[in-house]
């Protein structure tokens, strides 16, 4: 299966890149990743061009990105018709996105990447701000880009080592992520549980 | 303890999320570690010739000049524009097999073995 993805890039080059860099930022299961470094690789190896790679990575991921946002920014009409209590959750993510918004698109982009998708359509849905969303996914694949191809170029030669070892570090990020998102709003609703139970108590 | 109770009791839903979040983490934190020591040895380094590599990986991967894989492969060299070795034992004819060994050799007797 690696196989065949490996051998897509060279033949397709920069073009397949591109695909599956879009088709990634959408959520679908594509290893972008892993294409990211072995058209590092190729790079290096003097099979794919520098810049047109790049560019061409770079576009995808963009424009995958602001697809994703559409589609958020869509939904968000269906958002008016749930009840009270989700509305409040809703306005209270629009709060933390307006504060740490730019941070949630850019670090989303490289560092916790399989996040990325599922933050294209909240701050689509909030809506965050399409300039601001534009800017911070702009740099954040940036880095994204220059981060995998610049992996796979610089350890061209052992394209699976550094692939398989790129994956499961993301995997530990982001659940990482999640997990510490998940504990502290987990303390704070214990946090509250025991401050209603002391007033009870009075 | 009781706080555990207390959290599966009122928030059972925040609590299964956090900790299969925690699981997924460990997860891959085992993997990795297994990943990593698996590709710390030396050996796995040399990377064996697959069909998705192109000539101009393969000289990387070994460390010689691109040139002189082309040489190699004499006659089945690619003339033009990037082809992997699976395409150049199509467009030649020759077993990718073949190709394979026939590079394996020359590049061994270039590197031998440490």
């Amino acid at each position: 299966m690696i196989d065949t993805i490996l051998s897509l890039v060279p033949v397709y080059g920069g073009y397949i890149v591109a695909l599956a860099t879009f088709l990634s930022c959408l959520a679908l299961p594509i290893p972008s990743s892993l294409i990211m470094l072995t058209a590092g690789a190729f790079v290096a190896s003097g099979d794919l061009g520098a810049v047109s790679t790049a560019g061409l990575a770079f576009a995808g991921a963009v424009a995958g990105d602001h697809v994703g946002y559409a589609i958020g920014r869509r939904g968000a009409g269906l958002l008016h018709r749930l009840g009270p209590k989700p509305r409040a959750m809703i306005g209270k993510a629009r709060g933390l996105l307006d504060r740490h918004g730019g941070a949630a698109v850019f670090l989303s982009r490289w560092l916790f990447s399989p996040l990325g998708p599922y933050v294209n359509l909240v701050t689509g849905a909030a809506p965050m701000p399409w300039l601001r969303f534009a800017l911070w996914d702009a740099l954040g694949e940036g880095v994204w880009v220059a981060l995998y191809l610049g992996l796979g170029y610089a350890f061209g030669s052992q394209i699976e080592a550094v692939a398989e070892l790129a994956a499961n570090f993301s995997g530990i990020l982001a659940a990482g992520a999640v997990a510490l998102g998940l504990g502290l709003w987990l303390r704070a609703l214990l946090r509250a549980d025991h401050r209603k139970r002391g007033r009870r108590r009075i | 303890m009781r706080q555990l109770k207390s959290a599966w009791r009122r928030h059972p839903v925040v609590l299964t999320a956090f900790l299969l979040a925690c699981a997924v983490f460990v997860f891959f934190a085992v993997r990795m570690t297994f990943a990593a020591l698996y590709w710390a040895d030396p050996a796995r380094q040399n990377q064996t010739l697959e069909g998705w590599m192109t000539p101009g990986y393969v000289a990387r991967s070994w460390d010689v000049p691109r040139e002189t894989v082309l040489t190699w492969l004499g006659d089945a060299a690619p003339t033009g524009g990037r082809k992997t070795l699976a395409q150049i034992a199509q467009d030649t004819g020759v077993p990718l097999a073949q190709i394979i060994d026939q590079l394996h050799d020359a590049l061994s007797a270039q590197k031998p073995p440490e």
